[in-house]
Parts: structure tokens; C-alpha cells; sequence
């Protein structure tokens, strides 16, 4: 008997499932990577360059980076790589202040929790029109023309993109409101207008805040795009370095940038982890994967 | 009892001062503003008084010239084929970096400290300063644009993916240490079929970035579409970059959409 017993257990062991999406899923795959490497019409020929130069540029960066920065040139490449990054980060600063200052009426609008449902679905594909479209495009299409190369116009072009995500994250976080307050507010006989203020925006303001902080962290990144195409700061300094080949001045600028961004990063981070300390940490990994869009 | 009571409604409560952290940050941000304003010369003077000069170049820009977008396709297919192949390499590495980059993962303290140090400097560099050492190693072309977004991609996918394996089910994890198993097998059998629905989505949505940033990458001289809107819009062809413009805006729709529907299906 036991003998038997022991065989059926043996056997009742599941059947391992079917492979055959994977098989199916990977092949693709392989196939599209495949199609992409042919279609792309990259001179993958040149590949190894990466390795050969690469060394060669990597240490007259770095030979850059550690002369002495007060001799000839050098401290004037640091003045310029500081100056640059100043620019850029006022750029970005503005951006955002432009962006929240539009995003929080164009949130509350996109809030079905606040407004009529007509108005949220408008007010969404606006939001979604801007959010599809890089800041670039508002530079080249929409200042250039009117205000021409410099910090500002790329300024207003990282407001205007920063109001598509950060007008659908505050509309998201009304939407997560408790409702708990504005049924109070009314109950008490509260006008909308005050309910708005100090049943919805209290719940808010700290995650709103930590988006704003976010999407400034953003913006830095973003303000060296825009200063490829002339928009000023450290990335129009940087796009004029490479024109030259100034090997050891773009390794001050790129480390420059490195450390200012990390630097910017860790302090905002902190301020943010600060104003929502406790409450609003659910939001946090949505937040940041939406900044990572840049 | 009507003395107490009045004590009560007198008693309402002060209302608190405003916390110092609140002020002295208000206070910041205030400096900061007027003086990031000054450094860049905030003003819009300019969309009053230059708003003729600019408004014939948006009118050039409301009449796209759709039949140049015949020439188009070429470079379509490259920015997508860049996208697939510098997604596919970036999250592939992303993921083994993710591995180091997480306590649950990675037992060496040091190692998990070199690896975070080293994404964050991956990760704080703009994808633009990429693709120009790329074409200052490589040339101008699709090459330069497909490794600048794949070291691009590694920094996100690392990271989005490191976040993931921080947040594992801890019960499969002490099932794998109970049984014995060594680092490589329990990265393998306890953390990556929990972490992989997410893996994926991640991975689509770094192919969706690169899709948007192609712009930039061309802007920079890495190919695609963005190098045409660039070729363009030197020559003052508006209508023609105005036609590539609505182009990009339905691709990436499109591509969003697509995306979507697989990051539904896999998690």
C-alpha cells in the first residue's frame, strides 16, 4: 500500500505551464531589436571608436577637472561652467513657478471631484496635449519668434511643459481628497469658494508643493536641452565647448553638472521628504515616475 | 453653571502661529524667485511688442506643409528603431544594475553604496550632454542617438526597477535563505517573478520616453526626426516643421496608447 501511495504523490506533482507566450513574446522581441538595429542605420562598424576614443577624451576630462582652478585657462572655464549652471537652474526655477502658477487652477478644473464632468474632459486633453509635446517644441515654435534666443524664452518654455504634468498631479491629488471636510465645510454653510480654499487646497498643498519641488528638479535637467538650441545657460555653454572639441573645459562643465544636480536634488528631496513627512509618501513613487519624464 | 459655560465659548482656541519652518521657507523661495528673475532677464515686454514679428512665423506654422511628410517616413523608422534597440539594451542593463543597487539584493554594503553613487551621476546628466559625446565619439548619426539613450535608459530603468526590488515580498526572499540558496539563484527565484510585471512596464515606458526625447536627440545631431525638424527649421521651413511637429504629436499617441494597452496586460 504504501508503496503505491508514494507513487501517486510522486506523480501529483503540476505540470509546469505552457511556454509557449514566452516562446511567442521573446521572439518578437528579438525580432524587433533585430529589425531595429538594421533599420536604425547606425554605422555600427564605428562602435568600437566608443572604447578607442573614448579612453583617450575620458582622461583629458578628467585632466581637465583636477588642474589647478585658478591658473590660466581654467579658472575661466569654472567662472563660465558656475555662470552657466546659475542660468540654468533660474531658468528652471521660473519654469516651475510659471508652471505652478498656471497648474493650479487648470488642476482644479481637471478634478471630477470639483468640476462638472464637461469641463474635466476638456480641460484633460489640454492638459494631455501639452504633456505629449517636448519643451523644445514650445521653444522653437512658439518664443523663439517672439522673444528670440535667451534664458527667458526658455524660461516660459519650461512654465508652459511644466503645466501639463503638473496640472493632471494636482488633479489627481484633489481627486484622492478625503471627502470627509468638504462635507463639513457644507454642512456648516460654506460658500464654494471657501471650500475650495480650506477643504481642498489644505489637503493638497503639501503633496502639491512636493510636485512643484519635483518638477523643478526636472526642469534643471531640461534647461541644458533647451540651451542646446540657444536658450541660454549651461547647455548652450556646453554645446559650444563640444563645437570646439575642449575636452578639458566640457569635463569641468559635465562635472559641474553632475555636482550642482545632485547637490539640487538631495536638498530638494529632503525639503520635500520634510513637507510630507508622515502622510503623502503614498504619492511619492507616482511623483517621481512621472518626473522622470523629462 | 452659566459662568462656566460662557468661560467655555470664550475658550475657543487660539489660532496657531504660522510654523517657522513655513516662514523661512516662504522667504527662500521669495529670494529666490526675484533673484533667478533677474539673472535671466524675466520679462514679457516681448509678447506685446515683437508679438507681429513672431505672429507671421506661427501663421506659417497654422498652414503645414503635409506633403513633405512623403519624405518623413525614413526617418520615422529610424527614431522608432533607435527607440526599440537603445529600450531593449538599457532596461536589460538596468536590471542587473537595479540587482546592485538594492539592500535586498546586493549583501555587499559597499558595492550597493558605489552602485546608487554611480546611477545618480548616470542620472543627473541631461540626455542632451549624452548624445554630444556621442557624436564627438562617433560622429553624427543614428549611433551617436542610439548609445546616448541607452546609457540614458540605464539610469531610469535602474532605477524605477531598484525601487521595485526595495518593496519585494519579504516572505519568498526567507523561503530561498532557508533553503540554502546562494545570492545569484535567490536574485533569480525569490525577487525576480515578483518584480517582473513591473520590469516590463518600466521597459515600455523607457521606450515611450525615447520616443519624446527623439526630438532632442536629432536637435543634438543623434538622427531620426528630431535631426529633420532641425535641417528644417535652420532653413526656415515652418510649414515644413510645422508638418513633422503634428507628425511626432500622433506618433507619440499612438505610442502611448499601444504602450498602455501592454502595461494593462502585463501587470
Amino acid at each position: 500500500m504504501s508503496s503505491t501511495d508514494t507513487t501517486v504523490t510522486a506523480q501529483a506533482r503540476p505540470q509546469e505551464p505552457g511556454k509557449w507566450r514566452i516562446t511567442i513574446g521573446s521572439t518578437v522581441l528579438v525580432a524587433l531589436v533585430a529589425g531595429g538595429a538594421y533599420f536604425s542605420n547606425a554605422d555600427w562598424h564605428k562602435l568600437p571608436d566608443v572604447f578607442t576614443e573614448g579612453w583617450r577624451y575620458f582622461y583629458l576630462m578628467i585632466r581637465g577637472v583636477l588642474q589647478n582652478p585658478f591658473s590660466e585657462p581654467y579658472s575661466e572655464y569654472w567662472l563660465q561652467a558656475i555662470n552657466g549652471m546659475l542660468e540654468s537652474i533660474s531658468m528652471a526655477w521660473i519654469g516651475t513657478m510659471i508652471g505652478a502658477v498656471l497648474s493650479v487652477p487648470l488642476g482644479f478644473l481637471a478634478a471630477r471631484n470639483v468640476t462638472p464632468n464637461w469641463v474635466v474632459q476638456i480641460v484633460r486633453v489640454f492638459l494631455n496635449i501639452i504633456r505629449t509635446i517636448p519643451e523644445l517644441i514650445f521653444a522653437i515654435i512658439l518664443l523663439l519668434p517672439i522673444f528670440g534666443f535667451g534664458a527667458n524664452a526658455g524660461a516660459l518654455a519650461l512654465g508652459i511643459g511644466a503645466v501639463g504634468t503638473l496640472g493632471k498631479l494636482t488633479a489627481e491629488a484633489l481627486e484622492g481628497t478625503d471627502p470627509g471636510p468638504v462635507e463639513a465645510a457644507r454642512a456648516a454653510g460654506a460658500p464654494g469658494s471657501a471650500i475650495l480654499r480650506w477643504s481642498l487646497w489644505s489637503q493638497v498643498l503639501p503633496e502639491v508643493i512636493a510636485f512643484w519641488l519635483y518638477r523643478f528638479e526636472i526642469n534643471i535637467r531640461a534647461s541644458a536641452i533647451l540651451g542646446v538650441i540657444g536658450a541660454g545657460g549651461v547647455g548652450s555653454v556646453l554645446g559650444q565647448a563640444f563645437r570646439y572639441r575642449e575636452w578639458d573645459f566640457i569635463g569641468i562643465l559635465l562635472f559641474t553638472i553632475v555636482v550642482v544636480t545632485v547637490l539640487v536634488d538631495t536638498v530638494s528631496g529632503a525639503v520635500r521628504h520634510r513637507i510630507i513627512a508622515g502622510g503623502g509618501a503614498h504619492s511619492e513613487n507616482k511623483v517621481e515616475r512621472e518626473a522622470l519624464a523629462v | 453653571m452659566s459662568v462656566v459655560d460662557a468661560a467655555q465659548v470664550a475658550a475657543r482656541p487660539k489660532r496657531p502661529a504660522p510654523s517657522r519652518f513655513l516662514i523661512v521657507g516662504l522667504l527662500i523661495a521669495a529670494a529666490i524667485t526675484v533673484w533667478a528673475a533677474w539673472e535671466i532677464e524675466f520679462s514679457l515686454a516681448e509678447l506685446f511688442s515683437h508679438f507681429a514679428n513672431g505672429w507671421v512665423v506661427v501663421e506659417r506654422f497654422l498652414h503645414p506643409n503635409w506633403s513633405y511628410l512623403d519624405r518623413a517616413g525614413t526617418a520615422w523608422v529610424e527614431t522608432v528603431s533607435i527607440a526599440i534597440v537603445a529600450s531593449f539594451f538599457g532596461v536589460l542593463v538596468g536590471l542587473i544594475m537595479a540587482y546592485f543597487a538594492s539592500t535586498v539584493t546586493n549583501r555587499s554594503s559597499a558595492g550597493y553604496r558605489f552602485t546608487k553613487w554611480f546611477l545618480s551621476v548616470l542620472r543627473s546628466l541631461p540626455d542632451v550632454a549624452y548624445v554630444l559625446i556621442f557624436v564627438a565619439l562617433v560622429g553624427v548619426g543614428t549611433l551617436a542617438g542610439t548609445l546616448a539613450l541607452f546609457i540614458f535608459n540605464i539610469g531610469i530603468a535602474a532605477k524605477l526597477t531598484s525601487e521595485t526590488i526595495d518593496a519585494v515580498d519579504p516572505g519568498p526572499l526567507e523561503a530561498a535563505d532557508a533553503a540554502g540558496l546562494g545570492t545569484l539563484s535567490r536574485a533569480r527565484w525569490a525577487v525576480q517573478p515578483q518584480i517582473l510585471p513591473n520590469f516590463l512596464s518600466y521597459a515600455l515606458y523607457v521606450f515611450e520616453l525615447n520616443i519624446r526625447a527623439s526630438v532632442v536627440i536629432g536637435y543634438a545631431g543623434g538622427g531620426g526626426i528630431g535631426y529633420l525638424i532641425q535641417v528644417q527649421f535652420a532653413r526656415f521651413n515652418y510649414e515644413n516643421v510645422s508638418a513633422l511637429v503634428i507628425s511626432m504629436f500622433l506618433v507619440v499617441l499612438i505610442i502611448d496608447q499601444l504602450s498602455q494597452y501592454f502595461r494593462r496586460r502585463v501587470s
